[in-house]
């Protein structure tokens, strides 16, 4: 298989460093990309590294199709892997990759996938159809200030009506993603400054001023599933569940951990085991009936009473694929890479096996480490870092696009990116285990650094440590 | 008080600036009929309407997009080894020599004469909504600033913060930054004038249209 195919990898970062990782694993040729704020960045440093003289091209943009598609041709690529984010969920940009003149294998599911899951709304509409829970709400964008204001008194009088003392909605950006464009209200007189605001904010950001107005789920776990697929689209197989619930201010995941809950050593106020055997068999009941054909996550809430709803799908690779991969075992074999998985069955070749050769062993934690300010709204942080370091370990994995740095070499973080640095992800045969680890793990990394004002380096390591030990409880 | 004569002196020195021309984005590179040596003429028109010389085309996708003159000059280099080549994005596929004009030259002039207000850190900047909307119909010198006023949104890595304007009460003379670009810290954002030295300002500019001869 690996012989006639070549890799463009359309994405930057730690994704790309993986991806590119991934190609090399399975003998399949890869081309990257990099702009010009990205030169240093270790996906660059990597792509000299591994490639050939046409396995690297500087170009102006990762949101520019035609220029992504010339370089895939130039390059002779003969797929392209779009990482997450910029086009990964676009199924306009899936649909021309996979039927220009001259075609090439788009490496996630096939563009009517795309856009049947890739819209919430419409996820929503077929959930609802298959009696998968969903969170009441908007099911379309709304664009009339009144229209949204309606469906916002709906919601309050629904939840007071539900016994709920303190109801909230939640007023989000219908194109955003990450949790940025997202307020809640606790007053309907509030109403309409925060829509506008949101509305303003989507139009500046997403080009896109569509509102979607949700039931604001207090008290909850956020849970997601992980599923893979061949192109068959007939046998999907799942990937445990994981929990996300440790997040920023903003609603940004922080740490991750597989599985989702862990009921031998943890008491729940529901049945744990049977909520993430159900949210599984919702997932694979929905990726059955849309023939879904690559990896994805399905995102899921859990109410402290059990009940889950489901979020959204996202139809691509996560960030957070490698904590899930961490506790599987396929043929009770452990390495389990679901980039590598990705790319494998995406290029057509059959998924090998079933849900009884895929096992789970032990608990995952997966740390983002972020230059941010913790006590400051998680406000990025953006200067030079100097140094990164910490002490390897056969239970600890490594991800991240920081190339070697000193304090006469320093790295400096782009402005016009997410604000990761790396990943960690730390395994453990059991809860108290992966926690002193991953304890261990935060003690010895070591990130410095300062900016232009002479202000060191601020980073997420405080809070990542001291959430460690509530990690799975609810 | 600005020294006006001696810095016209300064600029007179070297009376113009070489720019580099440079790939938009990758593609395959086809020079057009200039050569070294050649004068090229800037967009021109009311709404500069009518691009400048062209000076190659670069096709990514089956869209040809031609590279125009930006300024009008003298074409001092052209790299022909890219002609009829694949490229990638940034490349330099010549250097232009161009004379500085009067606007320019009082572009220069002002930025040493106004106070400016700079940029904190790398983002974009947006003006706050209100004043957006007040520049938008009456112009930027509609504005009168003063100490403490919120007069910026600070977007960076999707998050957006208040910025606040600390400086001298004054007319905003001139917008440095557009909107959707990054700033990178410490560039001006604004040029402030305050009421007592728009006559030194208007000087400086009366000055320069009639010293400054045009090339």
């Amino acid at each position: 298989m690996g012989k006639e195919h070549k890799v463009l990898v359309t994405n930057r970062g730690e994704i790309a460093v993986r991806i590119i990782q991934a190609c090399c694993k399975l003998g399949i040729k890869f081309v990257a990309v990099y702009t010009a704020e990205d030169i240093h960045s270790g996906h660059v440093t990597l792509a000299k590294e591994l490639g050939d003289d046409k396995s690297l091209y500087c170009i102006s943009s990762y949101h520019d199709a035609n220029e992504l598609l010339s370089v895939a041709d130039a390059a002779n690529a003969t797929a392209i892997h779009p990482g997450y984010g910029f086009f990964a969920e676009d199924f306009r940009f899936a649909r021309r990759v996979a039927e220009r003149n001259r075609p090439l294998i788009f490496l996630g599911p096939s563009w009517r996938v795309i856009r049947e899951l890739g819209d919430k709304i419409n996820t929503k509409r077929i959930a609802r159809s298959l009696n998968v829970p969903t969170v009441p709400g908007s099911d379309k964008p709304i664009y009339d200030e009144s229209e949204a204001e309606k469906i916002a008194r709906t919601l309050f009088e629904f939840q007071i009506q539900q016994g709920v003392e303190k109801p909230l909605v939640l007023v989000k950006a219908s194109a955003g993603g990450g949790g940025m464009g997202i307020e809640e209200i606790h007053d309907i007189d509030l109403f309409r400054s925060v829509y506008r605001r949101i509305r303003n904010y989507a139009m500046r950001q997403f080009k896109d001023d569509g509102v979607l107005i949700e039931q604001r789920i207090k008290n909850f776990n956020h849970l997601e599933v992980q599923i893979l697929s061949d192109r068959s689209g007939k046998n999907p197989v799942h990937f445990g569940t994981r929990n996300c619930s440790i997040q920023s201010t903003g609603l940004q995941k922080r740490i991750e951990i597989a599985p989702g809950f862990d009921p031998s050593t943890i008491n729940y106020s529901f049945n744990a085991e049977k909520v993430m055997n159900d949210i599984i068999e919702h997932s694979l009941t929905l990726a059955r009936e849309v023939n879904y054909d690559s990896v994805g996550t399905w995102e899921w809430i859990v109410t402290k009473e059990g009940n889950p709803f489901l979020m959204e799908v996202n139809t691509r690779i996560q960030v957070e694929n490698g904590v899930s991969a961490a506790i599987s075992r396929i043929h009770g074999k452990k390495g389990v890479d679901l980039i590598a998985e990705q790319i494998r069955t995406g290029l057509g070749e059959p998924l090998g096996y079933t849900q009884k050769d895929i096992t789970f062993e032990g608990i995952g934690i997966e740390y983002r480490i972020i230059a941010e300010d913790t006590e400051n709204n998680f406000t990025p942080w953006v200067g030079d870092i100097d140094n990164f370091s910490y002490e390897k370990t056969p239970w600890l994995s490594m991800h991240t696009h920081l190339p070697k740095m000193s304090k006469d070499n320093p790295y400096t973080i782009p402005t016009e990116f997410d604000p990761n640095l790396a990943l960690g992800i730390v395994w453990g045969s059991n809860i108290e285990e992966v926690k002193s680890r991953g304890k261990e793990f935060l003690n010895s990394l070591k990130i410095t650094g300062s900016n232009g004002q002479g202000e060191n380096l601020k980073s997420n390591i405080p809070f990542l440590y001291n959430n460690t030990d509530r990690i799975l409880k609810f | 008080m600005l020294d006006i004569s001696a810095l016209l002196e300064e600029i007179k020195q070297r009376p113009y600036t070489d720019l580099s021309i440079c790939t938009p984005h990758t593609g395959y590179l086809e020079f057009g009929a200039f050569n070294e040596g050649d004068k090229v003429k800037d967009a021109s028109g009311e709404f500069k309407e009518i691009p400048g010389s062209k000076l190659a085309i670069i096709t990514r996708e089956n869209n040809p997009r031609f590279i125009y003159a930006t300024q009008k000059g003298i074409i001092q280099k052209l790299h022909k080894q890219y002609d009829k080549n694949f490229v990638e994005a940034g490349v330099e596929i010549g250097i232009l020599r161009h004379f500085l004009s009067k606007t320019e030259v009082i572009h220069i002039l002002l930025q040493k004469a106004l106070f400016l207000f700079s940029a904190p850190e790398r983002a974009k900047y947006y003006f706050a909504p209100e004043i957006d909307k007040k520049i938008k119909i009456s112009g930027s010198r509609s504005i009168t600033v003063t100490d403490g006023m919120e007069l910026f949104i600070v977007s960076r890595m999707k998050r957006e913060v208040p910025l606040t304007y600390h400086g001298p009460e004054g007319i905003i003379y001139e917008v440095y930054f557009k909107h959707n670009q990054n700033i990178d810290a410490n560039m001006p954002l604004i040029g402030i004038c305050p009421p007592d030295q728009l006559q030194n300002i208007e000087d400086v500019i009366s000055r320069v249209n009639h010293e400054w001869k045009e090339q």
